[in-house]
């Protein structure tokens, strides 16, 4: 600015308008643009699962025998609903069940993110709060974890988990509420739930690292001291004063983990060593559309683009919050 | 030093010793197994199938033993049989299994009959498994034989016939996506802010959030259905040779199992594993060289009048590549391991393929022994990264 610009400055005009924490960030994420229409395109989808019952016109496994394959917009004879996007081979209605997927596969990344960022946030604090053997025992736990490729072992454990029904006993109340979310019977609901928890339990250690990294830091502020001298207790002072301050990286983590999340979940599908093919998700449709591709060359993007839409989206959101948050931020 | 190396291979061993208990317990303590597809027979009747034949079966996969000695015998290839000392058995009456449990149908909550083991008809005793067949165990490199893949062939020779596939595939990419993705990351972060940094990181981040899967059905649909629908040259897609002759407009006839034939297929699988790993590399090398280039020593080698391209190659490059050390030594494992998507979409039979038909078809040794030796892989370059890096930077020190 200028010096004429400074002088031409009236009093009103110089006055900040005061402001919370959450519109500065909000203010600050509004100017990441493609974070904003991220926002937006995942809101817009977000409804659209949510509204699924009332926006599909056709069941999840309604078969129209006679009718696979028939091309977008196709109406239905007898009932006047429309194909928008076609039937799939075995004549199911591939708009509706992209809607149901995406429902299904949207609510397992939400619950994987909350649930692996609740145990990194507890692990981190802990170890990072009492430090000693405990510190180094877990640390170097999740450094091994972090090492070792991935993919085999999330295969090799879903594989294992999703076959014996009875290993990991659910409680029924908890299949209920699952199924009522995802729209399935307590028996989809449970491979589901497994699913989560299998994810959770390797997403968490990201969230740990960065947790006890904060806490370190934070341990040495003064108000922690401040804390201290007036007499809180460990708990209080995690509760209350490390875990609100190190919330910027965990939700930069956790928005980045959505994205990690959809994606996981759809390879493990893909590979057929996620939910299997009653149920829609957008994992297993692609896994079935790249059997009929050579025909039908169109057929894998329909449920391909989801996924790629979901996770640039919330990559991009997770890139905007980290500039919102703490540009100095790193992950 | 010397005692620094000491110190961490009695780690690695301790660390691989639990990964092999871990994965083998992983596959071995589910119920089900290799006898799921049976029982299924068992029930359907369409086959008479005696507690004679079950108990074999039982025997060929092990199961008549208990979990303790199967795991043993997979470890270490003991026990065989009574310890033997002096010409005397001994323990030769000690039960180590079950070769015929006692079932009894329960109906279970869900209105479903389970079948439960109440009790042993038959045991197995260590002087009945004399003789049987076993392998010299996984710690001695001998990974047994395969269960339904290749039956009764060792696993390694399954590995082996694999594993020239995988290191084609992946060192190929790895080394193509070294060689591309370090320049331009250090290119984009030498042009911060520029048209080129622009792009080339808003594509860079795209590529690492696009799945794999799907980009490899994308690249599929581009390069060889809708070329090939229209008449245009097209690459082929699927396996790694030609069954038959096949000829492509402009490139001509190729020849099944030829040079040109097997090149041909390695392009797609390997050009989709290379501009992943390219969006992975250079993001990673921007990063961590932008990060340097704000260093105070770089300011000095300009101050001094030095060449801007000494600046970067040497003063700055260098030790921005020093973290860049972790990401590439851990490939390590991951030329194991294969990559198991995009050999899956490819239909490339290599080792990540086969560690997915292996899971898919009960077919525990082999899954195991991948599993086993990318733990081995992963401990490995864990302490190569450690030693590399004292190698590249002084200041760091072992121990």
């Amino acid at each position: 600015m200028s010096a004429a610009q400074v002088a031409n400055l009236s009093a009103e005009a110089v006055t900040i308008e005061e402001r919370t924490p959450f519109q500065l960030v909000m203010n600050r994420f509004k100017r990441h643009r493609l974070a904003m229409i991220s926002l937006i395109v995942m809101i817009v989808i977000l409804i659209i699962t949510i509204l699924a019952p009332v926006i599909a016109p056709f069941k999840v496994e309604e078969l129209s025998v006679n009718d696979y394959f028939v091309p977008f917009g196709t109406v239905d004879t007898e009932t006047g609903r429309v194909h928008y996007l076609g039937t799939d081979h075995i004549g199911r209605d591939y708009f509706s069940r992209l809607i149901y997927a995406g429902r299904i596969s949207l609510t397992i990344a939400i619950l994987s993110v909350i649930i692996s960022e609740a145990i990194g946030i507890v692990v981190g604090a802990i170890s990072g709060f009492f430090g000693g053997w405990l510190d180094s025992v877990l640390m170097r736990f999740v450094e091994f974890m972090l090492t070792i490729p991935q993919l085999p072992l999330l295969l090799i454990i879903s594989s294992m988990l999703l076959r014996n029904e009875d290993l990991i006993p659910l409680p029924e109340s908890l299949l209920n509420f699952v199924g009522d979310i995802m729209l399935l019977g307590p028996r989809d609901a449970r491979n589901a739930i497994l699913i989560v928890l299998i994810l959770a339990g390797f997403g968490w250690l990201n969230a740990a690292q960065l947790m006890r990294g904060m806490v370190l830091s934070l341990k040495e502020q003064t108000f922690v001291e401040a804390s201290r001298s007036l007499g809180a207790s460990n708990y209080r002072i995690i509760m209350r004063d490390m875990i609100p301050n190190a919330m910027a990286p965990i939700i930069v983590d956790g928005s980045l983990g959505l994205a990690g999340y959809v994606v996981a979940e759809a390879a493990l599908a893909f590979l057929g060593f996620g939910i299997q093919d009653p149920v829609p998700t957008w994992g297993n449709m692609l896994a079935a559309s790249q059997q009929f591709m050579l025909d039908r060359p169109w057929l894998p993007l329909v449920p391909g683009l989801p996924i790629f839409i979901c996770s640039l989206a919330f990559n991009y959101i997770g890139d905007g919050l980290r500039d919102a948050l703490d540009p100095r931020l790193k992950l | 030093m010397t005692a620094y190396f000491i110190r961490r291979i009695f780690q690695m061993i301790i660390v691989v010793l639990i990964s092999a208990v871990a994965s083998y317990a992983l596959l071995n303590l589910a119920p089900g197994g290799p006898l799921a597809g049976l029982r299924q027979i068992q029930q359907s009747n369409r086959f008479q199938i005696t507690e004679e034949d079950i108990a074999r079966i039982r025997a060929y996969f092990e199961l008549d033993l208990f979990l303790p000695y199967r795991f043993t015998r997979w470890l270490v290839g003991e026990p065989r049989g009574p310890l033997v000392v002096g010409g005397r058995d001994y323990f030769s009456d000690l039960v180590v299994g079950c070769r015929v449990p006692i079932e009894t149908e329960v109906l279970n909550d869900r209105g479903e009959y389970e079948s439960i083991v109440s009790g042993c008809k038959e045991n197995v005793q260590l002087k009945d498994i004399v003789g049987r067949r076993t392998s010299r165990g996984i710690l001695l490199g001998d990974f047994g034989l395969s269960w339904r893949l290749l039956r009764d062939r060792p696993v390694s020779d399954l590995l082996l016939s694999r594993l020239s596939k995988t290191l084609q595939l992946i060192g190929l990419s790895t080394i193509l996506s070294l060689l591309i993705g370090v320049p331009l990351g250090v290119y984009s972060a030498v042009r911060q802010y520029s048209k080129f940094d622009y792009i080339f990181t808003s594509f860079a981040f795209m590529g690492s959030a696009m799945p794999t899967f799907f980009f490899g059905i994308v690249m599929i649909l581009l390069f060889s259905i809708i070329p090939k629908d229209a008449g245009w040259p097209y690459v082929p897609a699927g396996l790694s040779e030609s069954v038959r002759n096949y000829t492509i407009p402009i490139i001509g006839a190729v020849e099944a199992g030829s040079l040109k034939d097997r090149s041909l297929h390695l392009l797609l699988p390997t050009a989709v594993l290379t501009i992943v790993n390219i969006s992975f590399y250079s993001r990673f090398v921007r990063a961590s060289m932008l990060e340097v280039l704000r260093q105070d020593y770089v300011r000095t080698a300009r101050a001094k009048g030095l060449d801007e391209r000494v600046v970067i190659l040497k003063h700055a490059l260098r030790n921005a590549l020093i973290p860049f050390i972790t990401v590439v030594v851990f490939t390590l494992p991951g030329l194991f391991s294969g990559a198991i998507i995009t050999e899956s979409i490819f239909a490339w039979p290599g080792m990540g393929r086969l560690y997915l038909l292996a899971l898919g078809d009960y077919d525990y040794p082999v899954a195991m022994a991948i599993f086993f030796i990318l733990a081995i892989l992963t401990v490995i370059a864990t302490l190569l990264r450690d030693v590399l890096y004292t190698v590249a930077d002084p200041r760091i020190s072992l121990s």
